[in-house]
């Protein structure tokens, strides 16, 4: 189940290295979606790749 | 109430329209040869949430990964920040980009005063900057070499062009007149659009427009879900490799995991080989259209493509592999040798579930070859950008097209007469190569043979980035069908005997992949695409097919006799 919450992400100008969602790896803009999965702080690009990391990722990994 | 089935496909028609009236205006506007005569470019339209809703059948590439730029350039400026007339400019290949070729101009549409959505216009432009001429910096270790990284920025504000912001772009680039009537037709070619699509919704409504675009993504979500769910669950995994990356004279490892788990599909690029020093890397947006790219090859056709066809299909490219790479990791051939790799390995995984949807493996490189310098009759500088169609992956029921551009391309060649009349090389040959198709029940397409000879008074660098010239990294077969034959990239200087790779005659680090090597008039360059893999045991092919294909001279006797098992005594 989906229970994490938003968060914006604040960069300065100088700043152009981009944050990569932990599940699908897609470059995230402006927010993240927090959530903690199996007993770790996990940011994604949405709460939809929460829900794959639990069905998916984490299941292929064992855990 | 949903939208009557008639009204709804004449509104689908219609966004596909407007992204096709895009490109003929692109096409027919551009100064480069790349745009009016390779059709480097893609055009799609979006509503005002992000929501692909139409796009034109133009490359493949650039389709896919603009689901992502075109949302990153929204989120990232903020929707509310687009004001009419507005055009966004965006290469950034971290911010969903494909490669730094590849610029996108972005235009909100506004309705009654009120913000509709997103036209763009994606299109690969033939030089700009960076350490190599037409920016393929084939041994290039970072992004700052490859050209000018521009991240979500407006060259033109409520349709007056930011003059500051165009002389920085053009004065990083080697063919400044050439992006100022490029880009130019890229932005032109969106008032057009913006045009036909007002024009749309005086005629029909806003809200009808809107809620037919919703329908159409459901529409095309289920139809997507149904062909998945046609598909037999499991887990399919498949591994190619590609020869080499341009920095280190090694293999690189790719590997692929498709799940399919009802009507949802999960394409997991996870054990694909840790990024590399050079330029193959992929980025998220060209792993994502390969991904895409392979399953509309294996669904129905009529999916009308938008947002909605999408939404089942789930990739995971882990960063800082090659199916993803890291700043400020290089990548201009991730969009060219990587993605096709890539959207043949899915196509390949699902091989067994799909044996008469799925195709073995095509050439697989665009043959990058670059050039440029001062042209002797003009005085001008100029460069160019060419490739070359190879040979495609012989099916269940037929065998594969010969010289047809890379999957993710969809570009056409430049005919012999533009390109001569150019640039200073005479095109010596231009033919397809017997044998290079791969042997099969059904044989692979054939590659094409290209020599170039350099102009006198001309003096050319160049670049290329080429892949599968390695013996033992021709496209695959299936079910028993053979490699296709390799690629190839030579130079024949002035008075010498014989063709040689790069590496024998300069001392390139790989045979494929280099940069800046200087040709001097009367050197020759000799391009071998790669052929298609075959399909099915060689031994079984139709004798009548084997006996055509010696007449038309696709397959030598030799290879006939000892590839097919051909009598040769009849």
């Amino acid at each position: 189940m989906a229970g994490g919450h938003w968060e914006p992400i604040v960069t300065q100008v100088w700043e152009t290295i981009v944050t990569p969602c932990d599940c699908c790896g897609q470059v995230v803009a402006k927010q993240l979606w927090v959530a903690e999965v199996a007993g770790e702080e996990r940011r994604f690009c949405g709460p939809q790749c929460e829900e794959l990391y639990r069905t998916y990722v984490l299941e292929r990994r064992g855990r | 109430m949903s939208i009557d089935p008639v009204t709804l496909t004449i509104l689908n028609n219609a966004f596909v329209n407007i992204c096709r009236e895009m490109g003929v205006t692109m096409m027919r506007t551009a100064f480069s040869p790349i745009f009016n005569e390779g059709l480097d470019f893609s055009c799609v339209l979006f509503d005002r949430r992000g929501n692909m809703i139409g796009q034109a059948e133009f490359c493949p590439a650039q389709l896919g990964a603009s689901l992502f730029i075109v949302r990153w350039t929204v989120e990232e400026l903020g929707v509310d920040s687009f004001e009419p007339g507005d055009v966004v400019l965006h290469n950034d290949p971290y911010r969903g980009g494909a490669h730094l070729p590849e610029h996108s101009v972005i235009r909100p549409v506004f309705h009654q005063g009120e913000l509709f959505g997103f036209l763009a216009n994606v299109g690969h432009l033939a030089e700009i900057g960076g350490k190599a001429v037409g920016s393929f910096a084939a041994d290039a270790t970072e992004v700052f070499q490859e050209g000018l990284r521009i991240p979500p920025v407006k060259i033109v504000k409520r349709d007056e062009n930011d003059m500051e912001l165009w002389r920085l772009i053009m004065s990083n680039h080697r063919t400044p007149r050439n992006t100022w009537g490029d880009l130019n037709a890229q932005i032109g070619s969106l008032r057009v659009a913006e045009r036909r699509l007002v024009e749309l919704l005086d005629r029909y409504g806003r809200d009808l427009v809107e809620q037919a675009a919703d329908e159409l993504m459901d529409y095309s979500e289920r139809w997507m879900r149904s062909e998945i769910e046609a598909i037999p669950d499991g887990v399919y995994e498949f591994s190619d490799v590609m020869e080499d990356d341009g920095v280190l004279a090694e293999p690189v490892d790719l590997h692929v995991t498709v799940t399919v788990d009802g009507d949802r599909l999960i394409v997991d690029w996870t054990g694909t080989s840790p990024q590399v020093r050079g330029p193959i890397n992929a980025t998220f947006g060209v792993t994502s259209g390969a991904t895409y790219n392979a399953i509309f090859h294996v669904t129905d056709q009529n999916i009308p493509k938008n947002s909605g066809a999408y939404r089942p299909i789930h990739i995971i490219a882990p960063p800082g592999t090659v199916a993803n790479v890291r700043y400020p990791g290089p990548s201009v051939g991730g969009n060219t040798e990587t993605h096709p790799k890539l959207a043949d390995m899915v196509v390949g995984a699902l091989a067994p579930a799909l044996p008469n949807r799925v195709a073995a493996a095509e050439g697989g490189s665009a043959c990058n070859f670059l050039f440029g310098g001062v042209h002797p009759k003009t005085g001008d500088y100029y460069a160019n950008y060419h490739l070359e169609g190879c040979g495609w992956g012989a099916k269940s029921y037929d065998d594969g097209n010969d010289a047809i551009i890379v999957t993710n391309g969809n570009c056409r060649n430049t005919p012999v007469e533009i390109f001569e009349t150019r640039y200073p090389m005479r095109t010596i040959e231009y033919s397809l190569i017997p044998d290079s198709g791969g042997a099969g029940k059904m044989r692979g397409g054939l590659g094409t043979r290209r020599i170039l000879r350099v102009e006198e008074g001309a003096e050319i660098t160049c670049n290329a980035l080429f892949d599968r010239t390695k013996p033992g990294f021709g496209a695959w077969g299936l079910e028993g069908g053979s490699k296709g034959g390799r690629g190839a990239i030579m130079v024949k200087r002035r008075g010498e005997p014989k063709f040689r790779t790069f590496s024998e005659a300069y001392g390139t680090v790989s045979p494929s992949k280099f940069t800046n090597i200087q040709l001097l008039p009367g050197d020759e360059v000799l391009i071998d695409s790669p052929g298609g893999g075959g399909y099915g045991d060689p031994l079984e092919r139709d004798r009548d097919r084997v006996l055509r294909d010696v007449e038309e001279g696709f397959v030598s006797t030799a290879a006939a006799a000892d590839r097919y098992g051909w009598d040769t005594a009849g």
